[in-house]
């Protein structure tokens, strides 16, 4: 089961995981929209990889978005204690991104909304059931 | 891309297993050996290696080849995930198509348990690996859209295994020799929800190899086997703006390359080698490839059209949920499996009359795209 803490976790090094921080009392998801076409991204790089616009401008984005799918895993793995529930999360208005589910150990049903909460204990982005 | 033509002048395969003792070289030396007899050649012919390798150690390759004599020639190693080894049989056939060489063997090889306990351990330089999602959890994901989007069963999903398992009765050299039940396979423990331990392809160590050269240039042009087309390419972006689970698109964009470079239709072809890592995998392939339509994956494994005894068996033998994952070796094992079968050697396993199969392997691991490689290769009986 994932743990929830809302204290920002230290990014070590070149941590790639999608970063999330908290702007007046809400957690957002920080990337980059581009400024010709609207690709938003979790992250944020030199061209935009649809239209190939330079002018990518940093964004942020939620804290809401929707389940397009979701699992438990219950097999372990380095560093982290089964099981403990990931989903792929469409950001509203931004990017698609893995995140870990603060909750019991069940799969989410694709379409479920959900809102962006904090951190796991080990720093990973973490979602929440907020409605059906 | 047209020549003369290419085709394969021999395949050969180690066991598929849990071999730690053997090491990589022992494995590479039964695979080559068994590919350069078939082929009619002696090492000392090879003109170069394309090779596939995901988690081997450096200069694996070499020292694998080395000391059955392939030596003072270009060995290029390839990683491209789990389609490491097709991908380096497509550079292999590219090579001789373009006329740069005439003899090349195509290479896979990995030892996982030298690696690995269970599943491969998630990458920490990523941005999904990083928060720990193995493989599994792309699958199982997958699997819960599936459910909700067109309705596919867990049964369904379980007859992919019981179906892979029962045609690896057949297959001497499969890691499982043991038919599974459906009762059995979602009896099995949950791996990542809602896929079961039965559902996910074992480790495994094991090698695999094949040669490639002109069409009709071999001591024994009856035994070589047509490489009507292969295409190889990386996914698109995978995205919030598609609704198709990983990894769909990147199959049916490569199959579609494929297909049309070899001037056939999906309903040509006899037989099918397909990447069932686990068991959703495969219904979402053949749904890819165009047996189905999206989302009919299911029924399709169900109504038995895909199994030995169907019009298009789809994995005779025994598909990566039998012979086990060794990820480099795992796509020339499926080239061999339809080389054996376009020569009507595949014994128990035999698809009656195959005259055109296909191979598909598609790897992954990578956030945001949808799959790091797919390779289909289309194959045709000579004569």
């Amino acid at each position: 089961m994932t743990s929830l803490t809302t204290t920002p976790p230290e990014r070590a090094g070149a941590d790639p995981r999608p970063e999330l921080a908290i702007h007046e009392g809400r957690v957002l998801l920080t990337g980059s929209r581009c400024g010709d076409c609207g690709y938003p991204q979790a992250i944020n790089p030199p061209r935009c990889p649809i239209c190939g616009s330079h002018a990518i401008a940093t964004a942020t984005f939620g804290p809401k978005g929707t389940v397009f799918s979701s699992t438990v895993l219950r097999i372990p793995v380095p560093d982290r204690t089964p099981p403990f529930t990931l989903a792929y999360v469409d950001v509203d208005e931004g990017p698609r991104i893995l995140a870990h589910v603060d909750g019991p150990d069940e799969a989410l049903v694709p379409g479920s909304e959900v809102v962006l909460s904090g951190w796991s204990e080990h720093g990973d982005p973490v979602v929440r059931r907020s409605g059906p | 891309m047209t020549g003369a033509g290419t085709a394969i002048w021999g395949v050969g395969t180690s066991a598929f297993g849990k071999q730690t003792s053997l090491g990589g070289p022992r494995l590479a030396w039964q695979a080559t050996v068994e590919a350069l007899d078939d082929a009619g050649l002696q090492a000392s012919d090879i003109e170069a290696v394309y090779a596939g390798t995901v988690f081997g150690d450096p200069g694996t390759v070499t020292r694998c080849l080395q000391q059955i004599g392939i030596v003072e020639v270009p060995v290029i190693t390839i990683e491209n995930a789990c389609a490491s080894g097709t991908s380096a049989f497509h550079e292999a056939r590219e090579s001789v198509e373009m006329g740069r060489y005439e003899r090349v063997l195509a290479f896979g090889i990995e030892t996982m348990t030298a690696h690995f306990d269970g599943a491969i351990s998630p990458i920490a330089s990523d941005p999904d690996g990083a928060q720990g999602y193995a493989m599994p959890s792309i699958y199982g994901m997958s699997a819960t859209r599936y459910k909700y989007e067109f309705g596919v069963t867990d049964e369904q999903m379980a007859e992919v295994a019981v179906k892979n398992r029962r045609h690896a009765m057949g297959n001497p050299r499969a890691q499982h020799h043991k038919t599974v039940t459906v009762e059995q396979v979602l009896g099995s423990r949950m791996v990542a929800d809602p896929i079961t331990l039965f559902q996910c392809c074992s480790i495994a160590d094991a090698a695999a190899a094949a040669v490639i050269g002109p069409l009709g240039g071999s001591q024994d042009p009856r035994g070589e086997v047509v490489i009507r087309s292969s295409a190889l390419r990386s996914g698109r972006l995978w995205d919030h703006t598609t609704d198709k689970v990983w990894g769909w698109d990147i199959v049916a964009d490569t199959a579609a390359r494929a297909y049309d470079d070899a001037g056939v239709s999906v309903g040509d072809i006899d037989v099918f080698e397909v990447h069932d890592a686990f068991t959703i995998g495969e219904i979402i392939t053949t749904e890819a490839l165009g047996l189905c339509e999206l989302g009919e994956g299911g029924r399709l494994v169900e109504s038995g059209h895909t199994s030995l005894g169907g019009l298009q068996p789809v994995n005779p033998s025994g598909g990566l949920l039998s012979r086990g994952h060794p990820l480099g070796a795992t796509g020339l094992a499926q080239i061999a499996e339809i080389v054996w079968q376009l020569r009507d050697m595949a014994a128990d396993r035999q698809v009656p009359g195959a005259r055109l199969g296909a191979v598909e392997t598609m790897g992954g691991g990578t956030a945001g795209i949808d799959g790091n490689a797919c390779v289909v290769t289309v194959l045709e009986q000579v004569g």
